[in-house]
């Protein structure tokens, strides 16, 4: 990472966020369109990796730092298993639809589906940029 | 040496495999399939019939997925240590 | 003859022949992974129709492909990556311990 382009990291600055905002839309948009919880996170986690690789790493954990980055993991992992708990509180089935149907077609219109791909969105996005950081940090 | 055997082991896992799987391809099959895009909207709401199937029907394959994914991240996080970090 | 249900099983064999015959510990992950995506072929292509559209209702179309061997696939793809990052840290902990990647040295010490 020794030569550094100022065209690429000029360029990953300013393609950071709209990369972000890209994952955002396929994992909250993933019951209506192609996408979903994992293939969004997916490009989350690749935005992160970019960083990473462009700013490099000791740079790009100063903005997102490891452990953050793990704990969000957890938290994601948690708030999935405690949604389906939720349903057996309410009196439903673990893991079971409880949320009202709203039109179809809309982003809210699916009930638990959009929280369940929120959670697991945010899992596997942290989950990979951790996965990341870790391998490359090793030894070095 | 080694490459004979596994290109006989191959051959004769090729003739057992290939024998036994007799699927048409590109013919439309009934069954739970069928199901799924008859009434995935009515119950789940998705437009999207693989999310519905993935997060409503078998939501439970999906928790058991995110277990594993959770497991091996924390696996590598477990594994991996920075220089100056202790073992 | 030529469809993805035959490819699919011929990639998973070649994935065997890798893992049979390679001595390198990162080219049996490989091997690993393209057994993976063996699978995922031959099970994408077991609900493939022809003609069928993917199987979202944006517009009232006749024809879907099957959407069950997706939803499945989704989590092979998932836990596919989860195996091969671990097995990937599993063999940096090895390199570092051995100094080596080959089996048969790995063997010998």
């Amino acid at each position: 990472m020794n030569r550094k382009s100022a065209i690429v990291k000029v360029f990953t600055r300013k393609l950071f966020p709209f990369i972000l905002l890209y994952g955002c839309y396929l994992i909250s948009h993933g019951h209506l369109s192609p996408g979903g919880g994992f293939q969004g996170g997916v490009i989350f986690g690749s935005a992160l990796i970019l960083l990473g690789l462009v700013e490099g790493v000791a740079l790009a954990e100063k903005r997102f730092k490891e452990d953050f980055l793990s704990l969000a993991k957890n938290i994601g992992m948690l708030i999935f298993i405690l949604v389906g708990f939720t349903g057996m509180i309410l009196g439903y089935s673990f893991l079971s639809d409880f949320l009202p149907q709203g039109e179809v077609g809309t982003v809210p219109g699916a009930g638990l589906i959009l929280f369940l791909n929120l959670t697991i969105g945010f899992m596997v996005g942290t989950g990979i940029a951790v996965i990341f950081y870790r391998m490359v940090r090793h030894g070095s | 040496m080694n490459r004979i055997v596994a290109v006989i082991v191959l051959l004769i896992l090729a003739f057992f495999l290939f024998s036994a799987v007799r699927l048409d391809y590109g013919h439309p099959r009934q069954g739970l399939s069928e199901y799924f895009i008859a009434y995935g909207v009515a119950q789940t709401g998705a437009l999207n019939t693989v999310t519905s199937i993935y997060l409503n029907y078998r939501v439970y394959d999906t928790l058991g997925e995110a277990t594993v994914f959770f497991a091996a991240a924390l696996g590598v996080f477990m594994l991996l240590r920075k220089e100056g970090e202790e073992k | 003859m030529i469809n993805g249900i035959n490819i699919g099983i011929v990639v998973v064999l070649v994935g065997i022949y890798g893992l049979l015959t390679k001595r390198n510990i990162i080219k049996m992950i490989m091997s690993l992974c393209i057994m993976n995506s063996g699978v995922i072929l031959f099970f994408i292509s077991i609900g493939y129709v022809f003609g069928g559209q993917a199987a979202i209702f944006e517009d009232s179309s006749s024809l879907m492909v099957d959407p069950l061997p997706q939803a499945v696939m989704l989590t092979a793809i998932v836990i596919g990556l989860g195996v091969t990052a671990l097995a990937l840290a599993l063999a940096i902990k090895i390199y570092d311990e051995y100094k080596t990647l080959d089996t048969n040295k790995l063997l010998e010490k």
